[in-house]
Order: C-alpha cells, then structure tokens, then sequence
C-alpha cells in the first residue's frame, strides 16, 4: 500500500547522508593514535570536523569529542526528523528517535538514583530524540529521581505519565526497575499503537519495534533469573508485543532457573548466539556480556534495513543505527584510548556494520 | 472522408511517451534533488540522468512522425 513520503527525495538524501560515515579504515586509523587529542586532530579532517572546532572551544581532550559526538548526532537525527515533517509523514520519525529519549531519561534516573555527577551522567546521554540538549541538561540539573519526575510532568513531557504513576512503587521499595520497566512499556505501547496499518512501512517498523520488545524482555529474563526473582513477580516485567518470544515463552524461560538453561531454550530463535558465550560466562552470571551481544543483534539487524526496500522507510531505519553505532564506536575508542587500554581490546568492543 | 486512424495512433504513441518521461523524470527528479543537496558535487551525474528518459518522448515523437509521413 503507497505512503505519503515522497521516498525517492528522503532516502537520496539519506543515502547521501550515508556515504559521509567513517568507514572501517578511519576507525582503524583513530584506533592506531597515540593519545586523545591526535584522535581531535583526525576527527577534525572528516564530516565531524564543525562540530570539533565548535566543542574546542570550551572544551579539551575527551569532553571535546563527546561534545562534538553529542552535537553531531543531535543536529543528524534532527535533520532526518525534519526531512520526515516536510513529508507531512513523521510518525515513523518520532518512533525511530524517540527510542533515544527513553534511553535518556533512563540514564538521568539512573544516574540519579545513585547520585552520579552531572558531568558524568551528561557524557552517557544520546540526544537523538525529540528531547533537544538543553532539555537533557536541565533534567540532569534536578537534585533527585523525584524532581527528573516533577519537571517532565511541569512541561508535558509525556514519558511523565508512566514515571509519576509508578513512583509511589518506586519510592517503597527503592527499586528504579520498575520505573524503567513502565517507561519501556509506555514507549512499546505508544509504537506498537502508532504503526498498526497494513503499510510496508508499518511492517517494517513493527518488525524492528518488535525485534526492540525481545531484546528488552530477555534482557530482563536475565536480570531476573540473576536476582531469583519468583515467577510471579517476573511475570508483571515482562512487555507484550515482542517478534518471536510471547509471554508464555519468556516465562518458561525465567522458570529455567538458570542463565544456562534459560537460553538453551532460545536455540533455533534469533536469539540463539547468546547459548554459545563462553561457559564462564554462564557461571559468572555476567549480564553484561549477554547485553553487549544483544546490543550488537540489535545493531546488525537496524542497519542491515538499509539493504530494505529502498523506497521504503526501511533505509531511514538503517542510517539511524549505521549512525548511532559509528558515534558508539567513537565514543569507545576516544575513552579506552584515555585508558591506555591496548588496541587489540580496543577492536574487540567496536561494531562494524 | 477523413480517416482518423493515423493521427489518433500518432496522438497515442507521441502521448504515451511524453507521459513515460513525465513520470520517470518526476522519480528520478525528487532523487536527484534529494542527492544534489547532501552532495553537490554529483550535480552533473544528475542532470544527465534526468535527461536519460527524454529518450523515450523522443521515440514516441520519431513514432508519431513516421506514421504520419509514413502511412499517408
């Protein structure tokens, strides 16, 4: 069934948007610099170049390039929204992007909730949605969970609703899970709710949207087997709507009782790469590693739409994650560069799509 | 008596021709401009590339004049 985005002009200019990526040899090359500022000097010959000198400004060393990295992502995403507003067709848009603000809003809680500096909890935040930087950095500014709260509601901020309702929960048992939990069940519920047509492009981002929802619900299939949280319990965590794995499954899942058992039981899903880490990850219950290659699934499955039909919003979906990967992937090597860590570690972490 | 036939044929091979380059010029145009404002430099490839289906009104034109001159 035919849209009406005008793709043949949004995806050209995507496309174009695309070929000015790092490719694998700079990254190789920012890998191989000595220290952060030739890693500046580099950075300053390619398409990040405005933003470098803009962040030199007020900024030095690893705070430039996450200013810069910041900018640069923000003013990118800000122009494929607006591509999409000229095209009187932005619902795909504002799904797309405001995946990152729910990401946001989960690092300021977060951060808050454990009483990080500013400073630190701003250098984690992706300004990719519709939460505009200065937003992010007056969010940050509240001294606490409850005035993030009290300021998103002040100005409408919808992802205020599922925050405000569940904060009385979060306040007895001092557990920001279940904040998040909402947050992420909002946000599903509202795409989900948005992209129910018959449209290729409505497919398209249910696919993805859906492929988000499994992920999510593994990630916390895992945390809750870690914690030995009863199934009862686990079962109010758990968002509906995912690609492959239904709440019967997941629950089957979290009764496996062990991370081992648990994911033998994704062999022939998708998601089956997470049974083959190493055996002392299984032993170790480190979470992290199943959320590294999760993230990484999620990566290569975004941007291989770009591959999609290419009058489609398929195209968009994969040069937002090609473009999120690459800022990541920046973001990596300029803060293991400042610790000295060696470079072949340095590769292992980095994406390549 | 005059016979219709030719000229309607000439319309309709002429027309459908004129309306084949419409269409791909309008597709290929959108791109174009699409790609022209992310990269400037590409701007000669474009233009020729819009031009390329010109080359199907033309046949329709050249079809059309043959008709015409050709089956009097």
């Amino acid at each position: 069934m035919a849209t009406s985005v005008n793709y043949g002009y949004v995806n050209a200019r995507i496309r174009g948007m695309k070929s000015r990526l790092l490719g694998r040899e700079l990254l190789e090359s920012l890998i191989l610099k000595p220290d952060t500022d030739a890693i500046i000097t580099e950075l300053g010959k390619t398409p990040y170049r405005e933003e470098i000198e803009k962040a030199a400004v007020q900024h030095a060393g690893l705070a430039c390039i996450e200013v810069a990295l910041r900018m640069d992502i923000a003013r990118t995403f800000r122009k494929i929204y607006s591509l999409f507003k000229k095209e009187m067709d932005e619902k795909y848009a504002r799904i797309l992007l405001n995946r990152w603000d729910v990401h946001n809003i989960k690092t300021i809680l977060r951060g808050k909730n454990i009483h990080e500096p500013s400073s630190e909890i701003l250098g984690c935040l992706i300004p990719a949605g519709q939460l505009d930087e200065a937003t992010l950095v007056e969010l940050v500014k509240q001294p606490d969970v409850r005035g993030v709260i009290d300021l998103l509601a002040t100005w409408r901020i919808i992802y205020s609703l599922p925050l405000t309702q569940h904060f009385k929960e979060y306040s007895e048992k001092r557990d920001l899970a279940v904040m998040e939990y909402a947050l992420d069940k909002f946000y599903f519920a509202i795409a989900l709710d948005t992209i129910r047509g018959n449209t290729d492009d409505d497919r398209i981002m249910r696919e993805m949207v859906a492929t988000e929802i499994d992920v999510t619900n593994i990630r916390s299939v895992l945390k809750m087997i870690r914690d030995r949280i009863p199934i009862e319990e686990a079962q109010e965590f758990l968002i509906p709507g995912g690609a492959v794995l239904d709440e019967k499954r997941l629950v089957l899942l979290v009764k496996a009782g062990t991370i081992k058992d648990a994911m033998k039981q994704l062999a022939g899903s998708p998601y089956e790469f997470l049974g083959q880490v190493p055996e002392e990850t299984f032993k170790q219950e480190k979470i992290s590693v199943f959320e590294k290659e999760l993230e990484r699934f999620l990566i290569r499955k975004g941007t291989g739409w770009f591959f999609g039909d290419p009058l489609s919003i398929a195209i968009a979906i994969g040069y937002v994650w090609a473009k999120f990967t690459e800022v990541t992937n920046i973001r990596i090597i300029s803060r293991l560069k400042m610790a000295d860590v060696a470079e072949k570690i340095i590769r292992e972490e980095l994406v390549y799509v | 008596m005059v016979d219709w036939g030719i000229p309607i044929g000439a319309g309709i091979a002429f027309g459908l021709g004129a309306v084949g380059t419409g269409f791909a010029q309008s597709k290929i145009g959108s791109a174009g401009a699409g790609t022209i404002a992310e990269r400037p430099e590409t701007f000669g490839y474009m233009v020729v590339l819009v031009a390329i289906p010109e080359t199907l009104v033309i046949l329709g034109f050249v079809v059309s004049a043959m008709m015409i001159i050709m089956l009097k």
